[in-house]
């Protein structure tokens, strides 16, 4: 019995040291982005960078973050070019999501050229992310 | 004049075993150059193997007119008969005449023939069944034509058994078909005592329930999550770097479906793959490279790396394994309305309709073609 106890606060204790952790992952980039200068970040504008339709010169069409992770972000996407699905971007279902700096970095980088035509700056980047961690 | 009276000829197991024959030899023919269905070819395959290995005991210790003794006859004899059906009137047999008797013996032996070379072709270019592990894809490839002659000699051979059984029906005013069914024919005069062997028949037919709900109830107890694959490739060797590295936009494709010189190219354009950008420094790149080099289509791992291999010309180094001959060959009859369902929306979504594309193995029957 005390053995259970034991290793049931282990888990819990390293689940919620985990979670901090996981937490602090997405703060600690968008710091890093306002070391870069960027200023304070806003979910809204995120929000609004999210939906917004660009259009792709070369195939005519428009493009936008929902392209490939779909209307709800709740739900799982598919990707708009292979037709893989995408796993679910909310935290609240997905508790993987936004725990890797380097995996964060890239993926804002290469959805920034394809879906805007661009690389996105570091304001954009970080109201991104402002925008997705509250889901 | 002699009353002819209505005797039994064919004994139950015999009548049995012609049907049986008839119906497996049937599927596996109308599964065959079909993988999705090859499951039910070598099901059919073995049942027809079996059929046959109770037919040679049974033409040994069966009754009078199944044995083979009672219809040997010779070359001359099969003449003499051919030609009498020309002639005045046909010599009347009760059980088999020469030519039908010549027409089983070869039959037999054909489908033994057939049966063989399906184990070996299943071994070799399956790697599954009895012979899997022994024969190598290279060793197999001849036993493939021969299985495919064999089984045409014997279309052949059936479509003149069923012309010869018409003609001698009508020239006998007799339903000689029925009389396969019914096992009873008119006689005249004095015939051999047949009996039913009825428990030996029901020792058959319950063989062949109980095989066929062992072979098919997997179809039965599959669902969506969990569809049916009756055969499972080796295991391949998995890399969770090339996983996370190529399994983001699409199936991280396995190294086995292109030469290692496609993957070598591949690497040198990381900066356009199809117009996006790998982003791979150098070491997480060499590490990629030597586990497709080691695990590349060359390696002969399944079927599909095999049969890619031979399809690449030595001095091409594609990137699309969906631009492969032999991929092009193999889903040229799926339609166009089809790659453009949302559920598959591109050629290159394996996983769409290959259960195992994670894994790999692109096993026959492992597909299905989303609804
Ligand atoms: C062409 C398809 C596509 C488009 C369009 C797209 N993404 Fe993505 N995104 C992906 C894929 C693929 C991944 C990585 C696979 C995964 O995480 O499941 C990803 C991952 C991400 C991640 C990392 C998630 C994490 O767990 O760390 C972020 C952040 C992201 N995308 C943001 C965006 C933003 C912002 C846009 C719009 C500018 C966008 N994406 C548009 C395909 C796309
Ligand atoms: C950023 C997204 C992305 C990543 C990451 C990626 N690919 Fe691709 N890949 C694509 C797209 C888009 C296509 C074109 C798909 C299509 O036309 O259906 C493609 C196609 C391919 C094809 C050809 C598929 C076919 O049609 O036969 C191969 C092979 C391939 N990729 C291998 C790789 C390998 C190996 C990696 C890892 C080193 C990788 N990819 C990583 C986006 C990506
Ligand atoms: C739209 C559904 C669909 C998609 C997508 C698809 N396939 Fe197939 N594939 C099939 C079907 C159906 C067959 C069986 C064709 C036949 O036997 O006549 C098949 C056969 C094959 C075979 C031969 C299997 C055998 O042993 O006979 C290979 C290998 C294969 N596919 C590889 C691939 C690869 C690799 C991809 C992705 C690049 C892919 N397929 C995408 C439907 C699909």
């Amino acid at each position: 019995m005390k053995k259970l106890v034991l290793m049931l606060s282990t888990v819990v204790l390293s689940l919620a040291i985990n979670m901090q952790a996981q937490a602090g992952n997405v703060e600690t980039l968008q710091s890093e982005y306002q070391a870069a200068g960027a200023g304070n970040f806003s979910a809204s504008n995120g929000e609004k960078m999210w939906v917004k339709n660009n259009l792709d010169k070369k195939s005519g069409k428009q493009r936008n973050c929902q392209t490939c992770h779909g209307k709800v972000l709740t739900q799982s996407g598919k990707h708009a070019r292979t037709g893989k699905v995408i796993e679910p971007l909310a935290r609240s279902v997905n508790s993987e999501r936004l725990t890797d700096i380097k995996f964060m970095k890239k993926w804002l980088k290469r959805n920034c050229k394809w879906t805007i035509g661009r690389e996105c700056s570091a304001q954009e980047k970080g109201d991104f992310l402002e925008y997705l961690k509250g889901q | 004049m002699v009353q002819p009276k209505k005797k039994r000829v064919w004994d139950l197991p015999t009548r049995l075993f012609h049907w049986l024959l008839v119906l497996a030899f049937a599927l596996a023919w109308a599964t065959y150059d079909d993988s999705r269905h090859l499951d039910i070819h070598t099901i059919s395959g073995y049942t027809f193997f079996a059929l046959l290995l109770f037919r040679l005991v049974w033409g040994v210790v069966g009754s009078h007119y199944a044995r083979f003794s009672e219809f040997n006859y010779t070359p001359g004899e099969v003449l003499s008969y051919l030609h009498s059906l020309f002639g005045d009137g046909t010599k009347y047999y009760i059980g088999h005449n020469p030519a039908g008797a010549w027409a089983i013996f070869i039959l037999i032996t054909l489908g033994l023939l057939l049966s063989t070379t399906g184990l070996i072709v299943l071994g070799g270019e399956e790697q599954q069944g009895l012979l899997a592990g022994y024969i190598s894809f290279d060793q197999s490839e001849p036993f493939r034509m021969l299985h495919e002659m064999i089984a045409w000699g014997i279309l052949t051979l059936v479509i003149v058994h069923v012309s010869g059984v018409i003609i001698e029906s009508l020239l006998q005013r007799e339903n000689l078909i029925g009389a396969m069914f019914r096992g009873t024919k008119w006689v005249v005069g004095e015939s051999a005592m047949v009996p039913a062997h009825r428990l030996i028949a029901s020792l058959i037919f319950i063989s062949a329930i109980i095989w066929g709900g062992l072979s098919l109830n997997t179809y039965l107890i599959s669902s969506d999550d969990q569809p049916y694959q009756p055969f499972k490739g080796p295991s391949l060797a998995m890399n969770d770097l090339w996983n996370e590295e190529c399994g983001a936009c699409h199936l991280a494709f396995h190294p086995s479906l292109l030469p290692a010189r496609s993957w070598q190219y591949l690497f040198t354009q990381q900066e356009n793959h199809f117009e996006e950008d790998l982003m791979l420094d150098e070491e997480t790149l060499s590490e990629l490279l030597n586990y497709a080099r080691e695990n590349s289509a060359e390696k002969n791992k399944t079927e599909a790396a095999w049969k890619i291999n031979r399809s690449v010309m030595k001095n091409e180094r594609p990137l699309k394994i969906t631009s492969i001959t032999y991929w092009k060959e193999k889903h040229s009859e799926i339609s166009d309305a089809i790659w453009q369902k949302k559920s598959v929306q591109s050629k290159s979504n394996c996983g769409a309709c290959h259960f195992d594309a994670e894994q790999g193995t692109f096993q026959d029957s492992a597909m299905k073609i989303p609804d």
